[in-house]
């Protein structure tokens, strides 16, 4: 039961940050284009936002599982990213760009022989 | 899309609280921070819906890193999106404002789109 209690309190306090975060973009499009947003409006579009996080999380959580893993993915993020093709291309090259800065790092930290083998696998 | 500069972060200590206040297992808090660095409260947020809607299962599912900053970014952009078709509706109706009824307009396509 204590679990559960926890659970709500978890969970009002992700909502409270969402919101948060929400107010924060909504005030910056809000500068952009010199329109505020009415609380109303602010508070709407954070309860939305995590409602659509909620069918996300359910999604990647069943792609993952559905693929016979613990452990979500990027490419589980693609799928889920699949309905729009704008929104489907700027994911892939986020996580392309990840991957580059991930592999400049590897060549940062280590010697002249792993960066070999890096190139090899980028090849692949 | 909004610019690198103007990043929203969150006091890392807050969600920290948060995290160690939920999970029970030391592996699992342990994993949690290593694979969530703190560049929004959007990462750790998926992270910790993913793991409260696996709990009522058998099995426990973690998020990695990247693909929680992969979801930070498509939750900025939903939120994004909501916001600028809102204020684009309310730009078409002459408001000064954005209100509600701007937002309900522009909601149906866009939770199609996503």
């Amino acid at each position: 039961m204590k679990m559960s209690v926890d659970k709500d309190e978890t969970l009002q306090r992700l909502k409270a940050a969402v919101h948060y975060t929400v107010g924060r973009l909504c005030q910056k499009t809000g500068e952009d284009h010199r329109r505020e947003f009415s609380r109303q409006v602010i508070a709407a579009i954070a309860e939305t936002t995590f409602r659509q996080c909620d069918i996300f999380a359910k999604d990647l959580e069943a792609f993952a599982r559905h693929a016979k893993r613990s452990t979500v993915t990027t490419d589980d993020v693609k799928l889920v990213a699949r309905r729009s093709t704008a929104l489907s291309i700027y994911i892939q090259n986020k996580s392309e760009e990840l991957n580059q800065e991930q592999k400049d790092l590897k060549k940062k930290n280590t010697g002249k022989r792993k960066s070999r083998e890096t190139e090899e696998e980028s090849r692949e | 899309m909004a610019e690198r500069d103007a990043e929203i972060v969150f006091k890392k200590d807050t969600v920290h609280k948060l995290l160690s206040g939920f999970f029970k297992e030391e592996k699992t808090k342990r994993e949690l921070y290593k694979s969530c660095p703190d560049l929004s409260d959007f990462p750790q947020t998926v992270c910790i819906l993913v793991v409260i809607l696996s709990l009522n299962k058998s099995l426990c599912v973690t998020v990695s890193g990247d693909a929680a900053l992969l979801m930070a970014e498509m939750l900025k952009i939903f939120v994004e999106e909501a916001a600028v078709r809102s204020q684009k509706q309310a730009e078409s109706e002459d408001c000064d404002e954005v209100e509600i009824e701007h937002f309900e307009k522009i909601l149906p396509q866009l939770l199609l789109d996503f």
